[in-house]
């Protein structure tokens, strides 16, 4: 008798843990579809800043659009001047790592890269390059660790583990937790943890623009390193929905144009 | 009348199809000027560089250049220029140079781009070792921190087809030879050896170059299978006189571009965290039997990997060839006299500058390269090992981005090889090193 009050309790401990776990990925999920647009086109700044303040700044056009399950980027640098002119393309895959191609103006060629070591610093920046793309949601476990309130929202707060240290190593963290709203599924901040499972970084969100019949883009994110004062953000400055490009804009060769 | 019929439809089609509405992305990437839908880019840099330190040039370049990049673009036109002002010296010789680095015009459209005009065309998968690329010439003696400065125009026509998203063709006609510079002059190659003019082909219809290229990007490989036709920037030497003043000869060497067909094909495969890449040319030569000056017929080819070590991005290169009907010059008889005995030596060097001296050449090359402190540090080493002839370089640079619009550099380049091996002549011109600083803007 008392093994079977045993086998119960266990079997819905397991249960209650399962069933929090898919909540906690239902959760993710939504805060990344309100998000994922179709087709856009933007200006955005880049603004990298030290831990005495000296900035570096950095401009970029983008154009996103979504062919069949692919959904295909280009970004060009406009500024500065060093920069200029370098473009890179990826083709962002739901369940597969994404194909890449950068040109530099320097070799006047376009190379395609592997999109490994997303945990690198985006353009010497505090964001990541895995901040810059879409998440491949079943690279992580999930687990709801209550709620908290931020600026007067409640907000779920979601833990996401990567699978395995392969996955960790990539990301450049052991985990994070997501502030997102209850209501909208926005999400508002972000803590990242590093590899040794110290506090790393935290990225703040804001300035949610509905772009689309319910869909979302945040305008501004700032990411402050809380291990070495560095801070980045990165602004919106101008925002189109939907793209009239068509798939030829979207290939390696017209990185080069 | 008919003509006129056509060219008016063509006219206004091609009116038309420039009067489309740009979008965000492209208007900012061409820098739009929304009233007038002139899309005007300027950007340039000033550069103070210096090069030096090798046996025979205390500064082999030492100069300050101003350089200016402008795009004009309106609707489907486009007009691109990068202009050099230089003043300085290059081995010795001080002067003002205008250097026109690029200057085309074009049309440009979702399905066909049209380009003419001064233009460097890249093609090949590989880092450095191009067997596919017979279109761009180099100057190999402009020595600074910067490869690129060493790619030299073609006056072209090209054309890219895009057929679908993944596939494209790309047809170029070169009407006029341009070749590579190699100061051989520099070198000391005995006190007996001197160049006269190079025998250049004349500038006729066919004495140009053609080249084709079909290009695929699908998502987990891209390949191209390519060919070209026409004289190889990459020229030979032959012998234009010998002559004897008592007991000591006088030979006179002339450059001497050679004909030849190159069927091309290249591929890169990502493989997880790594890329593999190869490319190889079929290089197709005739008479070269009684011509020192034309290599023999040969297959090059190059394979690779690229992978991140823990932020080091590495490559790593194998560079083959094999050449094909090929001949010691040790199973040829004796030379009968002085001068068959010069005539085999030179042409000995020819096969060294084709890198023919053997039927199989094995060389690997090695670049590794990290960016540190936020980006804004980056160095570089990349080595070059030629298993067959022993000779090797070496380039260390290191680049700092001390703001987002001043950097600095500084390197070196270190030649080596056995005696009478072509990088045991160069040595004692490129070996240096090399410092710059920049503000672009």
């Amino acid at each position: 008798m008392r093994t079977k009050h045993l086998i119960i309790a266990t079997i819905l401990l397991f249960a209650s843990t399962t069933v929090r776990s898919q909540d906690a990925k239902e959760i993710s999920t939504k805060a990344l579809n309100v998000t994922d647009i179709d087709a856009m086109e933007m200006t955005s700044t880049l603004t990298i800043m030290d831990a005495k303040g000296h900035e570096r700044i950095r401009k970029t056009s983008t154009a996103s659009k979504k062919f069949g399950e692919t959904t295909k980027i280009i970004t060009k640098f406009t500024a500065p001047a060093d920069v200029k002119g370098t473009g890179l393309l990826v083709y962002d895959y739901e369940n597969k790592n994404d194909d890449m191609w950068i040109y530099l103006p320097a070799i006047r060629k376009v190379r395609r890269i592997v999109s490994s070591e997303k945990g690198k610093s985006f353009m010497g920046s505090e964001f990541s390059n895995a901040d810059m793309s879409k998440p491949n949601l079943d690279d992580y476990t999930y687990k709801t660790l209550g709620t908290e309130e931020y600026h007067g929202i409640m907000c779920w707060k979601i833990e996401s583990v990567p699978m395995n240290d392969d996955l960790a190593y990539d990301n450049g963290f052991s985990k994070k937790i997501a502030l997102i709203d209850k209501n909208s599924y926005f999400t508002y901040k972000i803590t990242y943890y590093d590899l040794n499972n110290e506090l790393h970084k935290e990225m703040t969100i804001s300035g949610y623009d509905e772009v689309g019949s319910g869909m979302f883009l945040a305008r501004n994110m700032v990411m402050i390193n809380l291990q070495n004062g560095r801070k980045s953000i990165l602004t919106i400055d101008q925002l189109q929905n939907g793209s009239s490009l068509t798939e030829n804009s979207f290939t390696p060769a017209a990185l080069e144009k | 009348m008919k003509y006129k019929f056509i060219i008016i439809p063509v006219f206004l089609w091609l009116l038309s199809g420039s009067c489309y509405a740009q979008g965000l992305f492209e208007n900012t990437v061409n820098q739009a000027d929304d009233e007038h839908k002139l899309q005007i880019d300027f950007s340039g840099y000033g550069r103070a560089s210096a090069y030096g330190g090798s046996n025979f040039y205390d500064y082999s370049t030492l100069f300050a250049e101003f350089g200016i990049q402008g795009k004009l673009a309106c609707k489907r036109a486009l007009l691109f220029t990068d202009l050099r002002l230089r003043a300085g010296s290059q081995f010795d010789s001080l002067g003002i140079k205008l250097q026109m680095k690029e200057t085309y015009v074009g049309y440009q459209s979702d399905k066909i781009d049209v380009y003419l005009g001064a233009k460097i065309v890249s093609w090949g998968r590989m880092d450095g070792f191009n067997p596919t690329d017979n279109i761009t010439p180099y100057d190999y003696f402009f020595l600074t921190a910067d490869p690129d400065d060493q790619k030299l125009p073609n006056f072209l026509l090209q054309t890219r087809w895009y057929i679908t998203p993944q596939i494209n063709l790309e047809l170029i006609a070169i009407p006029i030879y341009r070749p590579s510079v190699y100061r051989y002059d520099l070198f000391d190659l005995g006190e007996y050896t001197t160049f006269v003019a190079p025998a250049l082909p004349d500038n006729t219809f066919k004495n140009g170059s053609l080249a084709a290229r079909f290009n695929f990007d699908l998502p987990n490989t891209g390949f191209s299978v390519s060919w070209f036709r026409g004289y190889d920037p990459f020229y030979g030497f032959n012998v234009y006189d010998i002559s004897w003043e008592e007991f000591a000869p006088s030979i006179q060497l002339q450059a001497q571009p050679y004909l030849k067909n190159t069927f091309g094909a290249d591929f890169d495969i990502p493989l997880g965290s790594w890329v593999l890449r190869s490319e190889a040319a079929y290089n197709l030569t005739s008479a070269y039997q009684d011509s020192m000056y034309i290599p023999n017929p040969d297959i090059s080819y190059v394979a690779g990997v690229e992978h991140s070590f823990r932020g080091v991005v590495t490559i790593l290169q194998y560079i083959g060839k094999y050449t094909i009907d090929f001949a010691s010059l040790d199973d040829l008889p004796p030379p009968e006299n002085l001068n068959d005995m010069i005539i085999r030596e030179l042409a000995a060097f020819d096969r060294k500058i084709f890198y023919q001296q053997e039927k199989t050449n094995h060389a690997l090359s090695l670049s590794l390269s990290k960016r540190f402190a936020h980006e804004t540090m980056n160095s570089e080493l990349m080595g070059y090992y030629n298993i067959t002839s022993e000779e090797w370089f070496i380039r260390p640079k290191f680049s700092w981005k001390i703001t987002d619009n001043l950097e600095t550099g500084i390197g070196g380049m270190y030649y080596a090889g056995p005696d009478k091996s072509v990088f045991s002549y160069a040595s004692d011109v490129l070996n240096g090193g090399f410092v710059e600083l920049k503000v672009s803007f």
